[in-house]
């Protein structure tokens, strides 16, 4: 059933023919257009958002602060924010490459690909219960193009009969068809096609049933037998359409394009005992059935790669990092990547979805030139004399929810005293104690809720920051590795407090905060101890330390 | 913006009642409507349209023929013989005479509910959310739409507790906000009855757990003055309601309950949940869900529901009248639900099996045509015969008895989500 928005808009001016036309032509035109490809990354980024706010007349806000920066830069690649050392030493240095190098270096180092792990396992694992981690862990480290990732996870890698490995995208999701094909498609695409399983999509005309059921005729043949999943050779997905027509679907990808296939026969009855008996011998002996010699799953990896349908594929990872990186994608909701859903920058998004088919795949040049460009270090702050412009120019910073990871990670390094990772420190040791920090962390992470798009901060994570053992116990503690006991056993209050605002906000302390904080103390200055613990609870609280701003 | 209104203290109660209100309404911050709300009079009346509702979730699937839809005399009919209600021609199970004498002054049976799913977990799941899952979108639950729709922004009390306490059928209940976000999701009871981290912690004074929660936002403040994000103004409501919240522990501690009231309810653990619910709604809590489990009754169906239709029909009958009694059934609608009914056929154990094609909900209080009966099924209880309703239409009605619009959309992302399908209609017959 059709909904009545969907009639207004195809009758509006979304459905004008003339509309259409006049935006295909847009793109083609654009995509003649593009800056050359050799232009660095971030150049391009910035080149487009500024001709956009040139347009627009929306003046930028001005670049953030070294701190800021840094801050920013860390949770996004390392997940953490710095210690005290490293907020001190970025901020004095005056090396005009810092920024570069800083990328350069965070990049280089295991947390980067420790932290990738997390994000891309989260994404891509998210209702399933189960994760991808080790293999991520692997494929990120040797920066294996995301392509072959998208293969592996899709059709499996070679040499893993336990399905132990990429596989498990698939395996996890096996049980349910639907969901496989409407994750696939969200994630590997940016294409949510499940409006169209019960009707034509109400929002794209082109998208109809017919859409839907051939993307799931993909994945249909996909069986799961005690812990593994095999494929058949044979099958169709029938349908009722919406006059109650019944109908066999073919193999079809988003663009509507059909794949012929190898004839395939449904066997007969013995046959199919058969079949099932020797699926049962499988089950029981805990063997994997061999492999299809005809692979549907395999014929969406070539046709999502071909070249001409390949944009679906490179447009939806550069929005997906994109809006990870930005706080928003170029396209809203991120799932939502069809011809009717304009982006806020075409041309910035053909040129990186080009870059990316040039450049093999290659995540970390997109992630390194997004960090490096001046519209990921703007400020977060907006003064409120000219009217704040849109969130979709990218003129301002998003302030964006830390991920559980970042969060348990970073409260847990914020709460480290300094010493502990003192700059004396071996890179190997320091790296292991930032790695015992993000399994400490993991526990509070565990109870906090993974943010999407507009997420809501819970009351039940508020109660467990103001009232839970757990908190008090790993935050709050005593010990000589601990914050609040450096602070209470340092004399002078200034530098306590200097000290504290270092460790747990990562820049210089403002004046309001200190007089606001030596009130604080002073009232308790009966029980320094208590009033340190109190102290740091607060700012750990604080919507400083919950986002990245 | 509900949070955006900033009152002094002595006026949040009067405030609440407002919003409660003009729930529903665009709402500017007119303060002339603000101030002539300060009347008691019209303050008192207002509290009154506060919409709450109270889900007893009979989970594992009760049997229509042992409590709202019997059969007596039938080869399915089983033991129990039917009764007579308040209302003249309707019969419900024996196992029921206290619900069979109120039925008359509180509650609307629907006894054509066909909603086609024996499986416990999706079933339990589209009685959750009122619709089929759907792989793409996390719909929320009826607790979370409720707490959206009827809850306060900067309520001191919870807006969605659920208890569960049985182990059975429990990952089935779902408590899910879905897209509406964690800010509308459950307080969930599995163990006790208390929510957890609603008690200060000992090592604290009251005092500096206040002051430090001052000093948190004052720090919060300063750095949210130059920065516009949604998600940061959710954070810093959620500290802000705490202190509310922990105030509320109280409504959890029984012992604050004279004992002749909670004689009058009985010892069970459902029988204090629902007491303790009754607190909740009383407080202003729009949600609350008491889960009664295991109704599932493969073997000895008979057995199972002496116990627990007898147990339900005490309690849900104490909550009615005390509801009534406090003038607080007009505004609070208490809904039985399960995931499906049960076979009529008598399978070899003595037991009734899955069965969704003819089962039966009651809604009682607001809202509600009382002594209403909507639906039938055939003289064996196979099918239905008349007035075939499914999830969506229970919860359309549900939505209609608290005057929310049934058909208003949330919007995810650039997709239109009706509260129900498209197209589903609410059973009148059942509304006042």
């Amino acid at each position: 059933m059709r909904s009545p928005l969907s009639k207004k808009l195809r009758g509006g001016w979304l459905g004008n023919p003339m509309f259409a036309l006049a935006m295909v032509l847009a793109q083609a035109c654009a995509a003649d257009e593009l800056l050359p490809p050799d232009k660095p990354v971030e150049e391009a980024i910035d080149h487009y958002l500024d001709v956009r706010l040139a347009k627009d007349g929306v003046t930028a806000a001005a670049q953030a602060n070294d701190a800021n920066l840094l801050r920013r830069t860390m949770l996004d690649l390392v997940g953490r924010i710095p210690t005290a050392a490293e907020a001190k030493a970025f901020v004095a240095s005056t090396d005009p490459g810092k920024r570069v190098a800083l990328v350069d270096r965070l990049m280089a180092s295991p947390a980067y690909v420790r932290q990738q792990t997390a994000e891309l396992d989260a994404i891509l694992m998210r209702g399933t219960n189960q994760s991808l981690k080790e293999y991520l862990a692997t494929s990120l480290e040797k920066n294996v193009p995301w392509d072959q990732m998208f293969r592996e996870m899709v059709v499996g890698q070679e040499g893993d009969a336990e399905q132990k490995g990429a596989i498990k995208f698939v395996r996890s999701r096996a049980k349910d068809t639907d969901k496989l094909t409407t994750d696939a498609g969200v994630l590997f695409f940016g294409v949510n096609v499940s409006c169209a399983k019960c009707h034509d999509h109400p929002l794209v005309p082109t998208w109809t049933q017919e859409h839907y059921f051939g993307m799931k005729s993909f994945f249909s043949r996909t069986y799961d037998v005690g812990e593994f999943i095999g494929e058949k050779e044979y099958g169709i997905v029938n349908y009722k359409t919406v006059q109650g027509e019944s109908k066999d679907s073919r193999l079809m990808f988003l663009t509507g394009e059909v794949l012929t296939e190898p004839e395939s026969k449904e066997p007969d009855d013995n046959a199919k005992k058969e079949e099932k008996k020797k699926l049962e011998e499988l089950k029981k002996g805990k063997q994997a059935p061999p492999a299809a010699t005809y692979s549907r799953r395999a014929r969406l990896v070539e046709i999502g790669l071909k070249e001409g349908t390949q944009p679906y594929f490179a447009r939806a990872i550069v929005n997906q990092l994109w809006n990870r990186l930005m706080g928003r994608g170029m396209v809203m909701p991120l799932d939502q990547m069809h011809d009717q859903n304009v982006p806020s920058h075409p041309e910035l998004l053909a040129w990186l979805a080009r870059d990316m088919q040039t450049h093999k795949y290659d995540l970390r040049r997109l992630i390194r030139g997004i960090a490096l460009s001046k519209a990921y270090s703007r400020t977060s702050e907006w003064d409120g004399s000219k009217e704040r412009p849109s969130d979709e120019l990218f003129a301002i910073a998003i302030v964006r929810p830390l991920t559980p990871w970042q969060y348990g990670t970073s409260l847990r390094v914020a709460v480290a005293s300094p010493e502990y990772f003192s700059s004396d420190l071996k890179e190997d040791e320091f790296d292991n104690r930032v790695k015992q920090m993000e399994g400490a962390g993991r526990n509070i992470a565990g109870s906090l809720e993974y943010p999407g798009d507009d997420f809501q901060v819970s009351v039940d994570e508020a109660l467990l920051f103001s009232n839970s053992d757990k908190v008090k116990n790993e935050l709050l503690r005593d010990g000589k590795e601990m914050l609040s006991t450096k602070l209470t056993e340092t004399k002078e209050r200034r530098e306590a407090m200097d000290t504290a605002i270092w460790n747990i906000y990562s820049r210089p302390p403002a004046d309001e905060e200190l007089q606001a904080l030596e009130q604080f103390l002073h009232k308790h200055e009966d029980q320094p101890a208590q009033a340190w613990k109190q102290a740091i609870w607060a700012m750990l609280t604080s919507g400083e330390c919950r986002f990245n701003y | 913006m509900q949070s955006e209104i900033r009152n002094p203290k002595s006026e949040i109660a009067s405030r609440r009642m407002f919003l409660g209100a003009a729930a529903g309404l665009t709402f500017a911050a007119d303060m002339t409507v603000l101030n002539a709300l300060k009347s008691p009079v019209l303050a008192n009346e207002l509290k009154k349209n506060d919409k709450r509702v109270i889900l007893l979730w009979l989970a594992g699937g009760a049997s229509q023929l042992e409590t709202f839809d019997p059969k007596p005399g039938r080869p399915t009919g089983g033991p129990f013989k039917a009764i007579q209600t308040s209302v003249p021609g309707v019969q419900i199970c024996e196992l029921l005479p206290k619900l069979a004498d109120r039925i008359g002054k509180y509650t609307a049976i629907i006894r054509g509910v066909d909603t086609g799913n024996g499986d416990h977990g999706s079933a339990a799941r589209m009685m959750h959310l009122g619709r089929r899952d759907e792989p793409s979108i996390k719909y929320p639950d009826l607790g979370a739409v409720i707490a959206r729709e009827l809850g306060k922004a900067d309520s001191q009390v919870p807006d969605y507790v659920s208890f569960y306490t049985a182990t059975e059928g429990r990952g089935n209940a779902i408590s899910q906000s879905g897209f509406l976000g964690a800010r509308y999701g459950a307080m969930f009871l599995t163990e006790g009855n208390s929510p957890p981290n609603l008690r200060r912690l000992e090592e604290i004074t009251d005092l500096d757990h206040q002051e430090r929660a001052d000093l948190r936002k004052l720090l919060s403040d300063r750095f949210a003055r130059s920065r516009q994000s949604a998600s940061l103004s959710s954070h810093n409501e959620a500290y802000s309601r705490v202190r509310g919240l922990m105030a509320s522990e109280k409504l959890f501690d029984l012992s604050q309950e004279p004992t002749p009231m909670r004689d009058k309810y009985g010892p069970t653990l459902f029988a204090e949940q629902c007491l303790i619910a009754r607190r909740l709604v009383e407080a202003g809590v729009p949600f609350v869900k008491v889960s009664r489990a295991w109704w599932d009754s493969h073997g000895q169906n008979f057995e199972t529901h002496l116990e627990l239709a007898t147990e339900l029909d005490h309690v849900m009958s104490t909550l009615l009248d005390d509801l009534q009694e406090r003038g607080l059934l007009d505004h609070t609608l208490v809904i039985t639900l399960s995931e499906f009914g049960r076979t009529p056929q008598i399978n070899a154990s003595l037991g009734r099996d899955h069965f969704a094609s003819a089962w039966s909900v009651t809604l009682s209080g607001c809202g509600i045509k009382r002594g209403s009966v909507h639906g039938k099924s055939d003289e064996a209880g196979n099918t239905v015969i008349e007035g075939k309703v499914g999830a969506a239409q229970i919860f359309a009605t549900i939505f209609q008895a608290l005057g929310i619009d049934h058909q208003k959309n949330y919007h995810v992302g650039s997709r239109p989500l009706p509260l129900t399908d498209p197209g589903t209609q609410p059973i009148r017959e059942v509304l006042a």
